[in-house]
């Protein structure tokens, strides 16, 4: 194994690099599966049928508290990187924890959103706009669920092994993954709540 | 502890909570429909950017060139696909 010394340990090797890439090529395919949901909102948005529209049902406080956890945690999330290039494996799991943390935290607000609205009466069925709106929350939420345990697996394996090659490279790709869901939620806070409630 | 948080990484937080607050503006000020998702579009396009370069990295290893095209092929259908449709179903209607 050829292990080039000049670069940060996730691009150590190239299997290294090619996995980074592999999961890149990835993400493209995650912005097309976003963009068809974006797709189908706007076309539902209007059609709510005898149930609430969006200006209705959303509310500032849930929302603005679940972007600027998911925002912090994105910001962790590369705090966590820039410790692990300086092989601080402390600091690292720290961050990690941290970012881990706020993802609980969010996601703990959106289920406490879904809740409000099957109480409010806001279902799957209820209309074509309140469909696919819970599909691309739903669709987001969980990734972030997934998220969540890849983190929890990330952190155990760095605080059994360390950070080699393997975990490094893995860490990386996990913080990809993460800041990409940051990237889409800016997309379902500004075009979806804030633009209904304009 | 001061290498553990890198100026650039903070300045792109500080520069995204503000990002963040101007696009709140939409909600908190009142503005035609066509400014507010001027400002929106501005906001979090910029957001994603920041996003990709400053947190993802996505221009510092060898591949850069080949995660840029399949950022901008993405991007590229993701908009055909979104605007398209709005053409098509949703924009002649009214």
């Amino acid at each position: 194994m050829n292990i080039d010394q000049t670069k940060p340990l996730e691009y150590g090797t190239h299997k290294n690099e090619m996995n980074i890439l592999g999961f890149w090529i990835f993400l493209g395919a995650e912005i097309m599966l976003f963009a068809t949901l974006f797709t189908s909102y706007f076309i539902y948005e209007n059609r709510i049928g005898s149930g609430p529209s969006g200006a209705e049902i959303f509310e500032i406080t849930p929302v603005l508290i679940e972007t600027i956890v998911l925002l912090t945690s994105s910001f962790t999330i590369g705090l966590a990187i820039n410790a692990m290039r300086l092989n601080r494996t402390k600091a690292t799991l720290w961050f990690l924890a941290i970012t881990l943390v706020l993802g609980a935290t969010f996601l703990s607000v959106e289920i406490y959103e879904f809740i409000h609205y099957y109480h409010i009466g806001v279902t799957l069925q209820t209309s074509g706009f309140t469909g696919i709106l819970l599909t691309t929350l739903g669709t987001h939420g969980a990734h972030v669920t997934f998220g969540l345990f890849w983190g929890i697996a990330i952190f155990l394996q760095i605080k059994k092994r360390g950070l080699t090659l393997e975990t490094a490279n893995k860490s990386f790709i996990y913080s990809l993954y993460w800041h990409f869901l940051d990237v889409m939620w800016i997309f379902i806070f500004s075009f979806i709540y804030l633009k209904g409630m304009m | 502890m001061k290498e553990l948080f890198p100026i650039k990484q903070v300045n792109g937080f500080i520069f995204s909570l503000l990002l963040t607050v101007i696009a709140l503006s939409v909600y908190f000020m009142d503005m035609s429909f066509k400014v507010g998702m001027t400002i929106l579009l501005i906001t979090a396009f910029i957001q994603a950017i920041v996003q990709f370069v400053l947190f993802m990295h996505a221009g510092e290893s060898e591949d850069k060139r080949t995660i840029f095209t399949t950022l901008y092929y993405s991007a590229l259908i993701a908009l055909v696909t979104i605007f398209g449709s709005l053409l098509t179903m949703v924009w002649d209607m009214m």
